[in-house]
Formats: structure tokens, C-alpha cells, sequence
């Protein structure tokens, strides 16, 4: 075995990388999107967790009569779904790194903590992403063709991608603090529903107003999207400032 | 504070670690000199563990400090870690990735110019590049050990911990792993932790005995008597867990 191949950096050849800190994020980023297409581990389950919800909703609805309209409630339905399903998923990802040490290998390595963080969360959004995208037209071949779909095509798509920025930011830093735990579902999604009361109550509210349309509608998309994207900032925000603290404990 | 690492590659003055109301480590004291090898031998909770998380910031000392390489394992910690490597038991490697995609997944994490390049040729110095394509699952517990060991190295660190390296390995694969230790051994400080008294001796240039999270005996090898060691490695065993 060549001697050079092995030999260690002489301390004043070593140099700060510049750049590092993305080159890092694509790494882990591209990992586990390529851990996830070959093992199709979180979006297999998400997808047909999702699929079922919608299925187990129909028949939960069948007895309410022709003159009840799901589109009402459309946008409980939908983020219920979302918000349960995703928990599936947030735990899987950890879980990954955590099963063999891998966690530990990633904390070795001279990465920032929030790096890591911002990573993880990216690779949740994309997987909860294709989950709703998947989700999206069987909840309205289901429940929307009665009444049909109220406002424009744009609304729908932007509120899921900020509502699910949400999600995943929260998510993953709870997943974080939960994964050390020994009850690991159970501690997720006890800390995860009432800090997401609030992204849920502006996301429901956007998406009835996208579903339903009519007067009004546009300005209650708008109040629910600002709501949604303030609850994104500040809690994204502090998930940043926190990580470093949450995934070292 | 200087980068450069000092005469002493471990520091550690006054180390305690505690968990609740039990102390892991107990005003744990001892140097290590550059280009030393330190075998720390105890019993099953002595806080062998312990305390490398500790020396490889991977957990923090609840009091007293703690110097690697210069640094202090709190302070320092960002620019301690591109400067040490850690092969543990658990190989912390990706079992869905092949061979190649983990070395150059952490190549990437560690900044290593050419990831491509250094992932094939450490590939090909621990004799695994045949199998760099295919997943990590599918390696046998030695292989597993050599490729942990190319990601120990990927980065050319100059301080290696060894927890347990040779643990389930059959003689062929602890052979390979004398060989690649002996081979990086002139170029680095290591510290290992071991149950086995022989091995841990026969490599080692000082040696540390841990029993419930105090240093029992840490001395030089050429100030060890091996059968007096050997006799106060046996008296620790039955002290239980720190």
C-alpha cells in the first residue's frame, strides 16, 4: 500500500475549504434522495398511508347525504392527511442515520449543525412534496367532483409548498430531539400537533378558500398564506438557532 | 491558540462526565504525547466509551478540560474534527450506499479535494475496489471494518481512535487490520480501546487502566511490568460499572 495514500495532512498544510458549507448540504441532500430511490422506504410509505387516509375519509363521508358538500371541509381533510403522514416519514429519516451510527459519523465530521439541519429538512419537503402531489388528484376525483374545484389552479400548489415547508421544518428538528427517545412515534407526535396548531389552522383556512372560490376567497387565501408563511419564518428560524443544540444532546 | 498540534496530542485535566446522579468519569487526569499509541483497557462500564466520545467531541465533559491536538474539545470543536478520524466497532458507514458512494459522501463532509479520486485510491489500498459498486449491506463484517477504516483516513487526519476495532472480526480480517494499523502507525497518534490484553499491549506504547470512571493505572509500556499489569487489569473487572 503506497505510504502517500495513507500519510496524514502535515497541520500547516490544512486550509480552510471555502464553500464547504454547500458542498456539505448537496452531500447529504443527494444521499438521502439516493438512499430513498433505491430503498423507496419513506415515500412507499407515506404514499400509501396518504392513500389510505382518502380511502378511509370516503367511507367516513358516504353516509352524510347528497346534500352535504366535502368541499367544506376539504382543507381539514387534506392537511390531516398530510400532517400524519409526514410523521411517517420524519421519524424514517432519522432513523436512517441513527440505525447504524451514521449519526455519529456525520457529527465527526467538521459540518455546521444547522448544515445538517437545513439538509434533512430539504430532503423531507421533497418527499412530502411527491407524496402530495400523488395525493392531491385522488382527494379530488373523491371529494371535489360534486362541486368542483372554486378558485385558480395556483392556489392549491402554493399553499401545500409553504404549508409543507412548515412541516418539514418543524418536523425534522422534532424528529431530531425525538430520535434519542425510546418511544420515538409517541414523542413526535405528542410535541408535533400543538406546535402545528397554528400552521394548521392558516393552512386550512387558505385551502377552503382555494377549494370553494367566490367572493372573498382571494383575500382569505392571502390572510391564510401570510399566516402560513409567518409561522414558516419564525419557526424555521428558531429550529436554525436550536438544531445545534437539539441533535448534539 | 495554535492550530498545530503540540507535543501533547491528549490533554486532559480534571475530566468528569456524569449522567444524572452517576459519574461516567471521575476527575479523569492524563497526557499523551504526539505520535503515541494509547491502549485504554477496563471493564464493561468503566467509561471507556465515555470518554472517547469525549476526546472525539461527540459528548461534552461535564467538568474539566480536555485538549486534542491543542484544541479544547468544546472551544474547538469545528476545527478539532477535520484533524481526527474514528473507527469504531460499528462501522458508521451507509448500508443503502455502495462502497464508493459512502467514502465520497464523507469526502464531501470533510472537504477532500478529488472526492472521486481519494475514495477509489483508499478503495484500492484496504483491497476492497472490486466491490466499490456494490451496497454496503452486502459486506462481510471485515470488510466493513477495512472500508471504516478508509473513511477514518479519507481526510488524512492526524489522530485516529480505535473503539473496539477488532471486535467479531475472524483472524484473516484482524490480520488485514494489523497490517493497514501498522502501515498508518509512524504517522499518527492513536488511541484504542480494547478487552484484549494482548493485543492492546503489544501494540500500544501507553497504557491506561479505567475502573468506574477513574484511571486505575496510566503509565508508559517501558514502565510496565506485564504480569503486575495483567494482575490489576484482573482486580478491576469485578469493580463494576462507574
Amino acid at each position: 500500500m503506497a505510504d502517500e495514500i495513507l500519510r496524514r495532512t502535515p497541520p500547516a498544510e490544512r486550509t480552510k475549504v471555502p464553500g464547504l458549507s454547500l458542498r456539505q448540504y448537496k452531500a447529504i441532500l443527494r444521499k438521502d434522495i439516493v438512499m430513498e430511490l433505491r430503498t423507496k422506504e419513506m415515500v412507499t410509505s407515506m404514499g400509501l398511508y396518504s392513500l389510505l387516509t382518502m380511502v378511509v375519509y370516503q367511507i367516513a363521508l358516504s353516509q352524510s347525504g347528497s346534500a352535504f358538500d366535502p368541499r367544506t371541509i376539504a382543507g381539514g381533510l387534506l392537511w390531516l392527511a398530510f400532517i400524519f403522514t409526514s410523521m411517517l416519514g420524519l421519524n424514517r429519516s432519522l432513523v436512517h442515520e441513527k440505525d447504524q451510527g451514521c449519526l455519529e459519523a456525520l457529527l465527526l465530521s467538521p459540518v455546521d449543525r444547522p448544515v445538517i439541519y437545513f439538509a434533512k429538512a430539504s430532503g423531507n419537503l421533497i418527499f412530502l412534496l411527491i407524496v402530495e402531489t400523488l395525493t392531491i388528484p385522488v382527494f379530488a376525483l373523491m371529494f371535489l367532483q360534486q362541486g368542483g374545484y372554486g378558485g385558480s389552479w395556483w392556489m392549491i400548489p402554493l399553499v401545500l409548498f409553504a404549508g409543507s415547508v412548515g412541516i418539514a421544518g418543524v418536523g425534522t428538528l422534532l424528529a431530531t430531539m425525538s430520535v434519542n427517545t425510546s418511544g420515538k412515534d409517541f414523542v413526535l407526535t405528542v410535541l408535533m400537533v400543538p406546535l402545528m396548531y397554528p400552521l394548521l389552522l392558516a393552512a386550512v383556512s387558505a385551502t377552503s378558500a382555494a377549494v370553494l372560490g367566490g367572493d372573498g376567497s382571494i383575500s382569505q387565501f392571502w390572510s391564510g398564506i401570510a399566516g402560513v408563511a409567518g409561522y414558516d419564518a419564525i419557526m424555521v428560524l428558531a429550529a436554525y438557532a436550536l438544531y445545534e443544540f437539539v441533535i448534539g444532546a | 491558540m495554535t492550530d498545530v498540534c503540540t507535543d501533547s496530542a491528549v490533554e486532559v485535566r480534571g475530566l468528569t462526565r456524569t449522567f444524572g446522579v452517576r459519574k461516567a468519569l471521575d476527575k479523569v487526569d492524563f497526557d499523551l504525547p504526539r505520535g503515541a499509541f494509547l491502549s485504554v483497557f477496563g471493564p464493561n462500564g468503566a467509561g471507556k466509551t465515555t470518554l472517547v466520545r469525549i476526546l472525539t467531541t461527540l459528548s461534552a465533559p461535564s467538568k474539566g478540560t480536555v485538549k486534542v491536538c491543542g484544541l479544547d474539545v468544546v472551544e474547538q470543536s469545528d476545527k478539532l474534527r477535520s484533524k481526527i478520524g474514528l473507527i469504531s466497532h460499528n462501522p458508521l458507514l451507509y448500508p443503502d450506499l455502495t462502497a464508493e458512494e459512502n467514502l465520497q459522501f464523507f469526502a464531501d463532509m470533510y472537504g477532500v479535494e478529488n472526492p472521486a479520486q481519494r475514495a477509489r485510491e483508499l478503495l484500492i489500498a484496504v483491497e476492497l475496489d472490486h466491490r466499490r459498486l456494490d451496497t454496503v449491506r452486502t459486506f462481510s463484517r471485515g470488510m466493513l471494518q477495512r472500508l471504516s477504516i478508509a473513511r477514518a483516513l479519507l481526510h488524512r487526519p492526524e489522530m485516529l481512535f480505535l473503539d473496539e476495532p477488532y471486535s467479531g472480526l475472524d483472524p484473516h480480517a484482524m490480520d488485514i487490520l494489523d497490517n493497514l494499523i501498522a502501515q498508518v502507525r509512524h504517522d499518527h497518534t492513536f488511541v484504542m480501546i480494547s478487552h484484549d490484553l494482548d493485543k492492546g499491549l503489544e501494540l500500544c506504547s501507553h497504557a491506561l487502566i479505567l475502573a468506574r470512571g477513574k484511571v486505575v493505572l496510566s503509565a508508559p509500556k517501558e514502565e510496565i511490568d506485564v504480569d503486575d499489569f495483567k494482575q490489576t487489569y484482573r482486580s478491576t473487572v469485578g469493580m463494576g460499572v462507574a
